[in-house]
């Protein structure tokens, strides 16, 4: 503690009190009273002035450095999103003019019409098509609470897996999470605590649509053993989750592209 | 009032001139601010109390300005030179409050 002490009680130069006392002691006088005009005091000013308008202007350059390249990454981020939404409506338009050719092209025969309805319904069950119907929407969100450190309290990705498969064990038709459609191929997964669907990014709270019979959809799931599990995480690390049942729900398409599988000379 | 006119002096020539510090030395240059403050705060009390000395002001000065940027740059080294630097901040901090402290007291008489 003596070092904080004389910090205290000695705040200044002991090299002052040594000068003068030697001084004293050479029977000269002490520098006279308040030498304001000592040249090496006005130098020290002027080098301190400078030390600080130095300081300061570096550090308004690197600021505004920083956040002229933040505003450039911005900019790019926004150009390429917009980019992304560009050619997915493009997709989209390109998907509705080929449905729109096949349809002009089965309607003219009996196995045209036939082979359209089966078409339509393969659509419908592998997600290539937006679907319309009853259904329950099933929201699971975090804790409210976030402080285990595992992360238990927030949805993980395997909740989510288990949400999914419930719902298609209760009869789901179809299912979708915050808009993404869950086809065949869609993987459910989890990076750097961002869930991930179809390889975009979601936040909580989710929403999972199913579509099937609302009215027992929503009990079917609760025995399912989806349901089961999103009980047992509500009850034990406070996860918030709701069934509710729908009249009428539309799930969008979902995106399937095939890129190795291509159906064989045998298909029927 | 010589040494404000210094002061003042140096920051326009800080303005004028446009002095950009090396990369390598930017790190130090806080800390040698606080430093130098400690040192032109003491060298003020001094002359308030009437035993300032040249000689002492100038070395207190320099061997602030280097003793602190060497602590700053030792524990940047040794990887703790953040909280060497917070060390030097308190310890020149201390004394800079206390000297301003006893200025007051030596202006207003209070």
């Amino acid at each position: 503690m003596s070092l904080l002490n004389d910090l205290f009680a000695k705040p200044l130069e002991p090299g002052y009190e040594d000068a003068a006392a030697r001084r004293r002691a050479a029977g000269e006088k002490p520098t006279s009273e308040r030498t304001w005009r000592s040249p090496a005091l006005a130098l020290g000013l002027v080098a301190l002035g400078l030390l600080l308008t130095m300081a300061v202007v570096e550090v308004r350059n690197t600021a505004s450095v920083v956040s002229s390249e933040r505003q450039g990454l911005i900019e790019q981020i926004h150009n390429e999103d917009a980019r992304v939404s560009r050619l997915q409506d493009d997709v989209t338009a390109l998907e509705s003019e080929i449905s729109e050719l096949e349809d002009s092209l089965l309607q003219n025969s009996a196995t045209g019409q036939q082979t359209r309805e089966e078409v339509e319904s393969l659509q419908a069950t592998t997600g290539a098509v937006a679907v319309t119907g009853p259904g329950v929407v099933v929201t699971v969100d975090d804790a409210e609470e976030q402080n285990a450190e595992d992360g238990t309290d927030r949805v993980l990705d395997v909740d989510l897996q288990q949400v999914v498969n419930g719902l298609w064990a209760a009869g789901a038709e179809a299912v979708s999470i915050n808009g993404q459609r869950i086809t065949p191929l869609t993987a459910i997964r989890q990076a750097q605590d961002i869930i991930q669907i179809n390889y975009r990014p979601m936040n909580a709270p989710y929403e999972v649509s199913a579509l099937g019979d609302s009215r027992s959809l929503a009990n079917d799931f609760a025995h399912s053993a989806g349901g089961r599990w999103l009980s047992s995480i509500a009850g034990k690390n406070g996860i918030y989750y709701k069934v509710s049942s729908h009249d009428s729900l539309t799930l969008p398409a979902g995106n399937t592209p095939l890129s190795y599988a291509t159906p064989g000379e045998g298909a029927s | 009032m010589i040494p404000l006119a210094g002061l003042v002096i140096g920051i326009l020539a800080g303005l004028y001139f446009d002095v950009t510090v090396p990369l390598e030395l930017q790190p130090y240059l806080p800390i040698a601010i606080v430093a130098a403050l400690d040192a032109v705060f003491g060298g003020i009390r001094a002359v308030m109390e009437g035993i300032f000395n040249d000689k002492v002001f100038v070395v207190s000065f320099i061997a602030n300005v280097l003793i602190a940027a060497f602590i700053v740059f030792l524990g940047d080294q040794l990887g703790v030179g953040s909280q060497l630097s917070t060390a030097v901040i308190v310890v020149l901090g201390i004394r800079i409050f206390t000297n301003v402290a006893t200025i007051r007291r030596h202006i207003f008489h209070a």
